[in-house]
């Protein structure tokens, strides 16, 4: 399949920009579940801008008013500091907001993973980051089971949450924060037979989760390594393979339909596990080719609504998938993406700039 | 009652804002703390605006009460992923002791509304470990699957569920669930999943003491499954998981898999059946290349000269023929095998 010459459309690059241009610059109410979640939705609009290699295209006026608006979620209190999704908890000062966070607006994890790597792009200094706040915020997220809650001592807990302390802490260089040894026991416990990992342990095994597992795994220095058998890894990358569907795409479980965001999730995986060279590249350009919305953004599957999330994913796996030059004579130039890093899942350059300036 | 006219609110109904209600007048609505130029500003509906605004009031002056449960119940339809709204309103349910299956009434209606939000099951979880009782759950979630059969957050309950209970009873009916599942989608691989979670995962149970025939029944199980549909990956892991869990060589499968791995011309005609290897179905397409792929592992793991030329030459007709898409893959494995 890939050997066939097939026609490759230009890959939309102004367009992307702009879609993630204008949900910087507001959204609709029918988004307000954005609330919950805003630094992320920033994290996958800047970044795809990065990934484009489009921050030049931004003013200088937006880049600093972005800054200050993600300083100003990071709040510090009982729990230790970080940064929350939005101000959507917190009143207006004046009307008695106090210095500290209450019980229901303390940092996120997830938000202060996506807060450091929106900044590393921004190539922020990093002189208002409250490092050993962080340190304690993650001590209060770990549980007994080696797993993290999104917020102190909530329940809600799966490996989304693991990976973002365990990527904090390699942004740190500071591992004090959490208890490795835990966290691995508990991402071995959500292996399953399929050779993926679900969300949590008895669960399906699903590409996202199989990512932030494998990515974890090889993100933290003290584990061992190779983290996993000669057996576990080629099941593993069995089962990746098999999740890319005659679409082109890959799916997120056995016998799913393909969706845009899975191209990463596993492409990056086999990545890590040095496994790239046997994906069918062209096909999943292919297919991401044709999830392309007229209007600028990437969606999910074709013909399906556009948004951050899909549109960032699918750029960040063009990043690692590019044509093959037997196919992109004349577009190749719209297909080239700026180099990135699998594991921090940022570009390399903005991966550089957090490794020198994050650490204290 | 309060917690009647909680219920009755259709999702049609606009309620009237807050700050048009008398009954709340006592309360400050409290603004959203927002700097000049907030990234991704959300141009929030009046609905949303003056309910947040009326939680963050509550919350400032630390009200539980019934009409909490109101307030945070209308944040919550307009904002499902408003875990503080949640969090807020769990801790507002066990300050005033409310009936905890009510709850969980209006929580049926919300799971289906807002199936794919981490936040609806997160707060069943919570309800369900306080009520301990599990049991009419098990039917929620076979009904919340009939919304959609494969959601990962239904599926993720159900082994949460079972898990931690862990009660006799409960686990007394998953293997007649999982087969309703997969009869109704034998592709379905939440269902597949769940089956090997009941039966290799979950403990000795009894009547599932003697492994000897529990690993037969499995095995007869996904045999018959495969000899229904050939090309279902599902199940060829299913067989796959059975066997590394109890180290049982594939090559005991050989004679069940050979004729799926063989093109339909070049099969015996045969009248006798053979129950331990159901054949396939007529009209499977075949060669089917979970098939190939088995047999070749199967030869690749008999070795020698013999054995890896065998496979070498499944894995060829893979890469050229019956899986494309992985061409790169089955060259890979191919000198793999031979430099070994």
């Amino acid at each position: 399949m890939s050997e066939e010459r097939f026609h490759l459309p230009p890959l939309a690059r102004a367009g992307h920009a702009s879609h993630c241009k204008r949900c910087l610059s507001g959204l609709p109410g029918s988004q307000s579940e954005v609330d919950a979640s805003k630094l992320a939705l920033s994290f996958y609009c800047i970044g795809s801008l990065d990934l484009l290699g489009a921050m030049d295209t931004t003013s200088q006026t937006d880049r600093q008013s972005w800054k200050d608006w993600i300083w100003e979620q990071q709040t510090k209190g009982r729990h230790g500091s970080g940064f929350r999704p939005s101000s959507f908890m917190t009143p207006r000062p004046g009307l008695g907001s106090s210095e500290t966070y209450t019980e229901y607006d303390t940092p996120h994890i997830i938000m202060t993973y996506t807060a450091l790597l929106c900044l590393s792009i921004l190539r922020d200094d990093f002189l208002k980051l409250d490092r050993a706040g962080i340190i304690n915020f993650m001590r209060a997220c770990q549980r007994d089971d080696g797993s993290f809650s999104i917020v102190p001592g909530s329940n809600e807990t799966d490996l989304r949450t693991l990976y973002c302390a365990f990527a904090i802490s390699h942004m740190l260089n500071d591992w004090s924060g959490v208890d490795t040894t835990r966290a691995a026991a508990f991402i071995a416990s959500c292996r399953t037979y399929e050779g993926g990992y679900g969300q949590a342990p008895f669960c399906e095994a699903q590409g996202g989760t199989t990512y932030i597992a494998i990515a974890s795994l090889h993100l933290a220095p003290q584990l061992q390594k190779p983290p996993l058998t000669l057996v576990e890894r080629q099941s593993t990358i069995h089962w990746l393979l098999q999740n890319q569907d005659q679409s082109g795409g890959f799916c997120g479980r056995t016998g799913k339909d393909a969706d845009a965001c899975y191209c990463f999730w596993c492409g990056a995986t086999l990545e890590i596990l040095d496994a790239k060279h046997l994906i069918d590249a062209n096909s999943l350009v292919r297919f991401l080719a044709s999830c392309q919305f007229k209007y600028g953004g990437i969606s999910k599957a074709p013909g399906e609504t556009p948004d951050p999330y899909h549109t960032y994913l699918s750029l960040a796996a063009l990043a690692m998938y590019p044509p093959g030059q037997d196919v992109a004579h004349n577009e190749a130039a719209s297909w080239r993406i700026e180099p990135i890093d699998p594991l921090l899942n940022a570009t390399k350059e903005t991966v550089k700039w957090a490794r020198e300036h994050i650490p204290a | 009652m309060p917690s009647v006219s909680r219920n009755s609110q259709s999702p049609l109904d606009t309620p009237p804002l807050f700050s048009e209600r008398p009954e709340w007048s006592d309360i400050t609505p409290l603004d959203q703390y927002e700097d000049a130029n907030p990234v991704a500003p959300i141009f929030y509906s009046a609905d949303y605006k003056d309910a947040t605004d009326y939680f963050r009031g509550v919350v400032k002056t630390g009200e539980k009460s019934e009409r909490v449960l109101d307030l945070t119940e209308r944040v919550i339809r307009l904002n499902p992923a408003h875990y503080s709204a949640w969090q807020y309103r769990y801790e507002t349910l066990i300050a005033l002791g409310s009936p905890l299956d009510v709850e969980l009434k209006l929580m049926d209606e919300l799971a289906v509304k807002f199936l794919k939000t981490y936040q609806v099951w997160h707060h069943r979880r919570l309800l369900v470990t306080l009520t301990r009782n599990p049991a009419p759950e098990l039917k929620f979630i076979a009904t919340s699957l009939k919304e959609d059969a494969k959601n990962y957050h239904t599926w993720s309950y159900r082994q949460w569920l079972l898990a931690y209970f862990n009660d006799e009873d409960l686990w007394q009916g998953e293997l007649d669930f999982v087969e309703m599942m997969t009869t109704q989608d034998v592709r379905n691989n939440s269902a597949w999943h769940h089956r090997f979670f009941v039966v290799f995962q979950s403990g000795l149970r009894e009547g599932e003491t003697d492994r000897a025939r529990v690993i037969k029944r499995e095995l007869t199980y996904v045999k018959h499954n495969i000899s229904l549909a050939a090309n279902n990956p599902s199940a060829w892991n299913y067989l796959r998981g059975i066997l590394d869990a109890n180290n049982i060589p594939y090559a005991d499968l050989g004679e069940f898999v050979k004729p799926y791995a063989t093109s339909p011309q070049d099969l015996p005609v045969s009248d006798l059946v053979d129950l331990e290897n159901p054949p396939p179905a007529k009209g499977a397409e075949l060669p089917c290349a979970p098939a190939i792929e088995f047999l070749a592992d199967i030869y690749e793991k008999q070795g020698g000269q013999d054995g890896l030329r065998q496979a070498a030459e499944l894995w060829r007709s893979l890469a050229d023929e019956h899986d494309t898409m992985r061409k790169k893959y089955w060259e890979y494995r191919t000198r793999d095998a031979l430099k070994t």
